[in-house]
């Protein structure tokens, strides 16, 4: 018999629900959950409203003979989880492909090689324009590739800080698989959660590195920080564990919070 | 074990691709292309059948070897089977990500950059994509006419009402914008003279070059993305000098919206009733009974159509 796992059966309430997701590409929890309620509202009034995580399975059963998943992760920086509909056969910035150019995808593979080169997780702007002779396709001068990464920051592939770009939670959901095979002796891992790391802090001793999400949980409310690998005094400041509850009352929204990005490696 | 489908459900022969090993079974689909040899069992023959085919068919299933050539074959079906599903949900990808940017998706692309050397097997392929999108996404992948082997994606749930529109980003502006266009095209007889739909966006504040802040380049997003997306048609008016040009509805929008919508939107905006404009209510009026009697027959040739095939024995999944 071989234990046949029974797909979940899909309503409205899951198309509405997906396409609505697509249409976001990544989403983060609070979001998710508002569109869930908002497709029961809308096509399923009577029914209860499913708990997120089974809700959410329910319909990767389904989407699973299609290769693709809702994935859950989470934003480097501050640890919020996200969630995106990605691919789980590696089909290369295969969604890109159909946003942008020849050019400009050689632009995003170029920034996407600094990024994960650098020790910070980040790429200057400068050194990406830098790179713009080097591209395959139409020639594109540096002033319309200035304008090319901004569109790469509004589809949410790409975030900026200061001048810097790193990849956006959407890019490290959808394109983690590809990463890895493809920069395989580049690519960071998390010491913690042993997922693709490209921010984060590292241990001065013996090198190994963390997520500052994985940080926060794993030296919570610890006295005294020790590496896991080495055990040497962890000398880096401890970030807090996300609490979904406490940004809500605060109101504090991401634009309001001025991040220090400090360099911690 | 045949797998049998959960009601509503898409029987799915289990993720074989992940699972490996389950070499004794038989899946719903092989044992109905027992009875409905398709091409896809001589597409196995060419993988590896190696002993199977040295033994021949005549050998009974009880002795090792016709054991052996028995497995040897299944695993190649199965190989082949996994390799068709892998092909539909690649083409299933690669049409939501097509039909993210509304351009309509030929025949040739979906053959060059997803189905490759199974092209003859391009019917069932495209039939079973379009079963996944309907089924999990909710989208009717409709052919725009016959002859030309261009699809589109159309969404089949039900149109939102106004308090439950979610906001979608980019997309709300421009199609808005685009109503008012289809709006103007209608209230002048079904096709407006660019000149005139320029002179209604400037009296919204918009120059067809000037940089819009939700439109980007009014001129590229209405000549080039909306005509090419097939929501609106542009064309030259003959014996024009100096030439000018007119704007029509595209197949998009007829399949997408209705005269009889449109004129609900263009009333609103005026404040007053659609049979305020009589004429143009009529004409809703006849495309609305048309509408609905196109999708009568629609609704009984499928019908027609799921019966034959029923009596065929043909499982398309």
């Amino acid at each position: 018999q071989g234990g046949a796992r029974r797909a979940g059966i899909m309503t409205d309430v899951h198309r509405r629900f997906l396409q609505l997701l697509m249409t976001h590409g990544v989403l983060e929890e609070r979001g998710v959950r508002r569109l869930q309620k908002h497709c029961y509202r809308v096509h399923g009034r009577t029914a209860a409203v499913e708990e997120l995580e089974d809700f959410i399975n329910n319909i990767n059963s389904v989407l699973e003979s299609l290769y693709i998943e809702i994935k859950k992760g989470a934003t480097e920086d501050d640890g919020r989880p996200v969630y995106a509909l990605v691919n789980l056969a590696t089909t290369p910035v295969s969604k890109m492909a159909s946003d942008f150019a020849e050019n400009e995808l050689d632009l995003f593979r170029k920034a996407l090689e600094l990024i994960i080169d650098s020790e910070t997780g980040f790429a200057s702007s400068t050194n990406i324009l830098n790179l713009v002779d080097q591209l395959k396709g139409k020639k594109m001068r540096k002033k319309e590739a200035e304008q090319v990464l901004q569109k790469f920051v509004q589809n949410k592939w790409l975030i900026e800080k200061e001048g810097e770009f790193t990849l956006h939670s959407r890019a490290i959901l959808e394109m983690e698989q590809y990463i890895r095979e493809t920069y395989p002796d580049a690519v960071k891992t998390c010491n913690i959660c042993h997922g693709l790391l490209i921010q984060g802090q590292s241990c001065e001793t013996c090198g190994i590195r963390m997520h500052l999400p994985c940080v926060a949980k794993y030296f919570r409310s610890a006295p005294e920080p020790r590496c896991p690998h080495c055990n040497d005094y962890w000398p880096h400041e401890i970030p807090e564990v996300f609490n979904p509850d406490k940004e809500r009352e605060a109101g504090t929204s991401k634009a309001n919070k001025k991040p220090s990005r400090s360099r911690q490696h | 074990m045949l797998q049998k489908p959960e009601s509503g459900a898409l029987p799915i022969p289990q993720a074989e691709g992940k699972d490996g090993g389950r070499d004794g079974e038989t899946q719903a689909l092989t044992a109905s292309q027992e009875e409905a040899p398709s091409p896809l069992l001589q597409e196995s023959s060419k993988e590896d059948l190696g002993a199977g085919r040295e033994e021949g068919a005549a050998e009974p299933a009880l002795t090792p070897k016709g054991a052996r050539t028995l497995a040897a074959k299944a695993l190649a079906r199965r190989r082949a089977y996994r390799r068709l599903d892998r092909t539909v949900a690649e083409l299933v990808q690669f049409l939501l990500v097509k039909d993210k940017k509304k351009s309509p998706i030929t025949r040739f692309e979906m053959v060059k950059y997803v189905i490759g050397d199974l092209k003859d097997l391009f019917p069932e392929i495209i039939a079973r994509a379009a079963e996944h999108l309907r089924y999990v996404f909710g989208f009717e992948l409709k052919q725009l006419g016959r002859k030309h082997h261009t699809y589109i994606l159309i969404n089949k749930l039900k149109p939102l009402e106004e308090e439950e529109e979610e906001d979608l980003g980019g997309d709300g502006p421009r199609l808005g914008l685009l109503i008012m266009i289809l709006g103007l095209i209608y209230m002048k007889g079904n096709s407006a003279r660019e000149t005139q739909v320029w002179e209604m966006l400037r009296r919204l504040g918009m120059r067809p070059s000037k940089y819009h802040f939700l439109f980007g380049y009014p001129k590229r997003l209405i000549l080039e993305d909306f005509v090419q997306q097939r929501y609106l048609n542009y064309r030259q008016v003959p014996h024009t000098n100096p030439p000018e040009c007119e704007f029509s509805w595209g197949p998009r929008s007829n399949l997408e919206i209705s005269k009889m919508k449109v004129l609900g939107f263009v009333a609103k905006l005026h404040k007053k009733e659609p049979h305020h404009w009589p004429v143009q209510y009529r004409e809703a009026l006849a495309d609305e009974a048309d509408r609905a009697r196109a999708k009568a027959r629609a609704e009984a040739s499928m019908r027609a159509r799921a019966r034959a095939n029923q009596r065929a024995g043909i499982h398309p999944w």
